[in-house]
């Protein structure tokens, strides 16, 4: 084992932690035990968590002095009941409380106790590291390994996801036949791209006009394309794809225009293409071909392209009938994602022409598509793979050879030991007389190649064939870029440079500035912060007519808009890009509690209530000190999420802060509990003040536990509401709020009028944070949190960056590391670029695993 | 379709003296033939589950509401109710248990006990993985009987994930197998499994597969020999996969001397879509019903809806059938009354309508019915999220051994675990089991 695995011990206890000098009171090891922890427990604890009453299924009564009895098992305990005393959760408030003298010396009894165990232990047991790769991370390997950007994840079976966890670990990424039968179908579709055959293939070509002239539809010209829709045989109603071919790049060329009535500056035009699911039920199948912002007039036509793969884009496969396959079907179709919030105002019947005349349209007089693209044929990502050379026809064994040396070493992320290669010669050579060409018999080996282990799995630590270096290039790339390593991390592998901080971080911090880190943001935030859910959940739309963009008639009137980014798509951006723009700015992780900006674009902003954004591109935008926006506990993907669609959920936004920020992990209710919308029965919608809620819960001594610690937390969220808008004033039980309508309101302020005269119900959003003071309202939650709480938030943030880097779950033996790092990023201010480039030096990340006994 | 053929068939069958083939009814008559003669029925079993649990409202008396899933409160005999008519007339061939659920789902949550439906996985603690199903153990003895093993299938398709699952099948810790879920993909791989390759095309390719996958397995043991012990233990995952799909290619192989039946597409409507819950949920039992008919699995597992649909396009049957205006899963909670009625009759009239299809068509000197065991349920009882006491009907199998015509309640002291009933389904089937997940034994107030 080349691992030399020391675990980092800092010198000095953490001053963070209170502990300071006590524990020197009470005596190490069990001596102490039987003389003070015990009395303590005894006195302060057994009586709820003992042989008689086990509330939370926590005991304390058999705990002997001995932290390690049960090899280790028991060193979990003890850790939570550490934290417990920490956070000074326990004993509850209206019990009897121990002093602090007796509870600095019991945390700093157990701290010593742990902190000696895991100094001592070398031979703890390991967990395994090999996983293997997310669908995250195949697709952007698959990406960056074949040089061409298909979409891959569609076909593999979903990965396991839980809330609050990250699903990078040996754990979650386990394997089973099913997947592996996937892993081969998507490694041959994969190759049938990349490589391709010798001879020029036959292009497609398609070209469509549309003129400023013939029957007007809605006032618009067919070369119109309005918000809600465009003119009659435009092409916002779909254009046909003759012929495509099976694999290869497509060029769309447009020449389009915008119609920008005065104030507006411009207009996004997106190019969609796909195909209907079923044409008489308006849904269908669609992928994004690409967004411009028009701002040149029809006068200015000018030209614009998109590119992208044929094979990312769905079709509609022929009906299977008696007389055989019937053809399959493609459409290209351009949407005007202009949007300012008043996209449901009743202006949703196309007949009804003013406000859609009102606002940006787009001009298209023409498309032309083309694939595949033959300028440089072969093209290059085949190149790369099998290049042109004279070894081909003169050496020809030696010229498979190197591709297969140099395929295996980059998929393997390692060199390819020799072994390696000859054994995919040998599938090579006996692959060879069934297929017709070194390209198809390439395909087939190299498909063998993307499904074996070596490239499947990843951190293996294998003997002989990988390096400490070449094991840190991968797991730098996978952390931040959720890929395979480049040349240039794989080069200084080679060179052994990698166990150096110094050039670790100067890695770290390129591998930050590329664009690939926004995969990173992305997928660490939205597994970090679980708003996924955001998506899912059913809005009411009695309560909320204008929150959804919902189609105007025909058969699926009343549903969202299908294949349009949505209101939501748009929160989900928010807090992804505001968490990029934190780490952008190196601003210090704090901001997640409360910032002096939001990141917003313009629907966004209207829906928020904020003036002066135009555009759908996200910015900062400077929000004062007594705004209701900032940090991220006011972001939509939070507040829907953890809403129920029709009214906010104070038990879900709770756990929401202590998982997601706080670090805690809040136990599931227990299996005979009833839910709370069932001990509320019908009402729990409409139910106006929360306490009424938490007063049927109480009725039961079970819930009433576990619930006064954790709902507090939730209820200053209360002034959010289930859209997540600030509203502090909501309707009366069973209110109907009706939509906007111009003939009743006139204008946007006479419907906030209505809906002042609706709302008039107070927000009850004041509560007592457990042990803590009390609190009216998410501004006072904020300051509370950033005064009394920010340590744990701080390293809340931390050990979930270093369980994402790492790829698997800390456990107390990482206590010690994480509390190094956290005094660490202390110095820095938790900045947060600072605090990613601390985790990719410090030993916890360069070796992870936890040296077995060999 | 030559209707001369099948009726020679039909003929050779009859005089070859009570040899069970599929003898479809009258309206189907025309959909398979090729069907290879069996000398004794073929032991099936079908696992479809329902999502949100079911509508039971309480009544003062303990008597039963006439729109409860369940016909009766009860043990007794059943009389249906309003929301339970549609099985009028195979009531015969049904049982009703209340009060039978897997302990090992119970941390998981109403919403994600589907995840064990299954399989009676221990999901407690930091057990994640969940483990083998039932309808994967009878595959894994008696799969090779038939083309395929095992089919399964679910209306959102896919595996879903951890505490979502959108299957209800698993080869074995973190292995869910992804349910298929378009109708047309269904029928492909059911009956036209060459994909327009002649059959010595296929053979020929499998013979090569073969071949690299003993490379591919030499590649696996030598990285294996270099790993660090933890990563061994870990990595056999691999291995398994490997050796599975090594089995397959010598089953698809052998599979290729056999005639594939050949099925008339006329009356399946294979285009049907989420957006038409009925005629989608009907053309999804009669390709059950056709792999079943056609002898192409003995195994199948559906998942009609997912305790997840809310948050998918696809499901919210409840939604586009009543016009409930919010979402299908606070149709499970609020327990609306009008709407959760309907809700349940029309789920009982699409299960209904499978049982019934399996009961009209003769096979032998009994009919299709008489040989499958069919279970009905939902890891979600009824307005809370609670875990326990799962709704379950099983139908079908008197041939098997099962009897029928009664509500068992298991609720309070009777209490036993579900996996009691899957073991003695896994008997019914000739797959031998003492013990599955955390049974006790057989469930024998069913068994005749």
């Amino acid at each position: 084992m080349f691992h030399n695995f020391r675990l980092s011990l800092p010198v000095t206890l953490s001053l963070w932690m209170g502990v300071g000098t006590a524990f020197a009171e009470i005596p190490l090891g069990e001596e102490g035990f039987k003389a003070k922890v015990k009395p303590f427990f005894e006195t302060y604890c057994i009586q709820c968590h003992g042989p008689e009453k086990s509330k939370g299924k926590i005991t304390l009564h058999t705990l002997d002095g001995d932290l390690v009895a049960g090899a280790g098992g028991e060193l979990e305990r003890w850790e939570n009941i550490l934290d417990v005393l920490k956070h000074g959760e326990m004993p509850p408030e209206d019990e009897k409380q121990p002093s602090k003298a007796e509870l600095e010396a019991l945390k700093g009894w157990i701290d010593q106790g742990m902190r000696d165990h895991v100094a001592k232990v070398g031979d703890v047991k390991a967990t395994p590291l090999a996983r293997r790769l997310t669908n995250f991370e195949y697709q952007n390997t698959m990406r960056d390994l074949l040089g061409i950007d298909l979409e891959l994840i569609k076909g593999l079976p979903q990965d396991p996801e839980k809330p609050y966890h990250f699903n990078n670990s040996a754990e979650f990424m386990l394997l089973g036949p099913e997947q592996l039968d996937r892993y081969l179908k998507t490694a041959r579709r994969a190759l049938a791209s990349a490589i391709v055959d010798p001879e020029k293939p036959k292009v497609h070509r398609q070209t469509w006009a549309f003129e400023p002239k013939g029957p007007a539809f809605a006032s618009m010209q067919p070369d119109e394309i309005g918000v809600y829709e465009g003119g009659r045989g435009t092409i916002s109603g779909g254009i046909g794809v003759n012929s495509w071919p099976e694999t290869g790049e497509y060029r769309i060329r447009i020449k389009a225009a915008a119609i920008l009535p005065p104030v507006y500056k411009e207009v996004p035009l997106r190019l969609v293409m796909g195909s209907s699911l079923r044409s008489d039920a308006g849904t269908g199948d669609y992928t994004p071909v690409g967004t411009v912002y028009l701002t040149n007039d029809v006068d200015n036509l000018q030209e614009f392209e998109f590119r992208g793969r044929i094979e990312n884009h769905p079709i509609q496969v022929g009906q299977v009938n008696q007389k055989g396959q019937e053809p399959s079907t493609r459409h290209i179709y351009a949407q005007n994602l202009f949007d300012n919030g008043q996209l449901n105002d009743n202006h949703r019947n196309h007949f009804d022409t003013a406000w859609q005349l009102s606002v940006p349209r787009a001009v298209v007089r023409s498309i032309e598509f083309e694939s595949p693209i033959i300028d440089v044929w072969p093209p290059e990502h085949h190149i790369s793979i099998l290049p042109e050379s004279s070894l081909r026809s003169t050496d020809p064994d030696g010229y498979i050879r190197g591709v297969l040396e140099k395929f295996i070493t980059r998929a393997y992320r390692r060199p390819a030991s020799q072994e390696e290669r000859e054994r995919f010669f040998k599938i090579y050579k006996m692959l060879e007389p069934e297929f017709d060409s070194l390209e198809a018999t390439m395909r087939e080996t190299l498909a063998m190649v993307l499904v074996s282990p070596q490239f499947l799995y990843h951190t293996v630590a294998a003997e002989g064939l990988t390096t400490p270096s070449y094991e840190l290039a991968s797991r730098l790339s996978y952390f931040l870029w959720g890929s395979l390593p480049d040349e240039k991390l794989l080069s200084l592998a080679a060179e052994n440079q990698l166990d150096d901080p110094a050039v670790i971080e100067a890695q770290a911090r390129r591998l930050l500035a590329d664009e690939r880190a926004q995969d990173f943001v992305k997928n660490f935030t939205k597994q970090w912060l679980s708003i996924e859910k955001t998506k899912a959940i059913n809005i009411n739309r009695k309560l909320f007519p204008r929150f959804l963009f919902l189609v105007p008639n025909g058969e699926r009137t009343g549903q969202e808009v299908l294949f349009r980014p949505t209101i939501r798509d748009y929160m989900m951006d928010e807090t992804v890009g505001f968490i990029g723009e934190l780490i952008r700015r190196n601003a210090s992780v704090l901001n997640i509690i409360d910032s002096d900006f939001a990141w917003l674009n313009e629907p966004l902003a209207a829906h928020y209530g904020v003036n002066g954004v135009e555009g759908l591109k996200f910015r900062a935008v400077a929000v004062a000190g007594g705004s209701p926006l900032g940090g991220l506990p006011t972001q939509g993907s939070v507040l829907v999420g953890n809403g129920t669609g029709s009214a906010p959920h104070p038990i879900y936004r709770a756990v929401w802060l202590r998982e997601a920020i706080l670090g805690d992990e809040v136990a599931p209710p227990p299996a005979e509990v009833p839910a709370l919308s069932d001990t509320a029965g019908e009402e729990v919608e409409n139910a106006t003040t929360i306490k009424d809620m938490l007063a049927l819960h109480r009725n039961s001594e079970s819930c009433k536990d576990c619930h006064v610690r954790l709902d507090p937390w939730g209820i200053p969220f209360e002034e959010y509401n289930a859209i997540g808008q600030f509203q502090p004033h909501i309707p009366k039980n069973g209110t109907t709020v009706r939509g906007f309508r111009a003939e009743i309101d006139g204008t946007l302020e006479g419907y906030r009028d209505y809906l002042r005269t609706v709302n008039t119900v107070p927000v009850d959003s004041v509560a007592r944070v457990p042990n803590g003071p009390e609190v009216s309202g998410m501004r006072e939650l904020k300051d509370y949190l950033l005064k009394d709480r920010k340590e744990e938030v701080a390293e809340n943030v931390i050990r979930r960056l270093a369980t994402y880097g790492i790829g698997r779950a800390l456990t107390y033996h990482d206590r010690y590391a994480v509390e190094d790092l956290f005094k660490q990023s202390k110095q820095n201010d938790h900045r947060f670029q600072d605090m990613i480039l601390t985790i990719c030096r410090s030993e916890i990340f360069r070796t992870p695993i936890t040296a077995p006994k060999r | 379709m030559n209707m001369k053929s099948h009726h020679m068939n039909r003929r050779d069958v009859l005089r070859g003296g009570g040899i069970a083939l599929a003898l479809p009814f009258l309206n189907s008559m025309s959909w398979a033939t090729g069907v290879v003669a069996r000398k004794q029925q073929p032991k099936r079993m079908l696992i479809s589950y329902i999502a949100y649990g079911v509508y039971d409202p309480r009544t003062p008396d303990g008597t039963s509401h006439e729109w409860s899933w369940y016909p009766r409160h009860d043990s007794g005999p059943l009389t249906l109710n309003k929301a339970s008519a549609p099985f009028e007339s195979v009531k015969d061939s049904l049982t009703y248990l209340r009060g039978l659920d897997h302990p090992g789902g119970y941390g998981l949550g109403g919403h994600s006990s589907g995840d064990v439906f299954g399989t009676g996985a221990d999901m407690s603690g930091l057990e994640k993985t969940n483990n083998i199903s039932v309808d994967q153990l009878a595959a894994k003895i008696n799969g090779h009987h038939t083309r395929y093993p095992s089919l399964v299938l679910g209306s959102e398709g896919g595996t879903g994930s951890y505490g979502m699952s959108k299957t209800l099948s698993h080869y074995g810790p973190g292995q869910p197998i992804p349910a298929l879920e378009k109708p047309q993909e269904i029928f492909n791989r059911l009956f036209r499994p060459y994909a327009g390759h002649s059959v010595n095309d296929v053979r020929a390719r499998l013979k090569r597969e073969a071949s690299v996958l003993d490379l591919m397995m030499e590649n696996y043991q030598s990285l294996h020999g270099k790993l660090g012990a933890e990563d061994r233990q870990k990595m056999d995952e691999y291995l398994d996969s490997v050796r599975a799909i090594e089995q397959r290619v010598e089953r698809t192989s052998k599979w290729t001397h056999e005639e594939i039946p050949k099925i008339d597409t006329k009356g399946l409507n294979l285009e049907a879509t989420y957006q038409q819950p009925s005629e989608y949920l009907r053309c999804m039992y009669d390709l059950i019903y056709l792999a079943f008919q056609t002898d192409s699995t003995r195994f199948i597992t559906f998942m009609t809806e997912s305790e997840h649909s809310t948050g998918n396009l696809v499901g919210n049957f409840a939604n586009k059938l009543l016009g409930y205006t919010g979402a299908t899963h606070d149709i499970a909670h609020k327990r609306p009354e009008g709407a959760s009625g309907e809700w349940e009759k029309w789920r009982a009239e699409q299960h209904a309508y499978f049982l019934k299809r399996l009961r009209d068509t003769k096979e032998g000197d009994g009919n299709m019915l008489d040989t499958t065991l069919v279970l009905w349920g939902s890891a979600h009882p009824h307005e809370s999220h609670s875990t326990k006491d799962y709704p379950i009907q099983i139908a079908g199998g008197e041939r098997l051994g099962f009897k029928h015509g009664n509500l068992h309640n298991f609720e309070g002291k009777r209490k036993k675990p579900l996996s009691n009933l899957f073991v003695s389904m896994l008997n019914a089937v000739d797959a031998p089991t003492e013990k599955f997940a955390d049974s006790t034994g057989e469930l024998t107030e069913i068994l005749a």
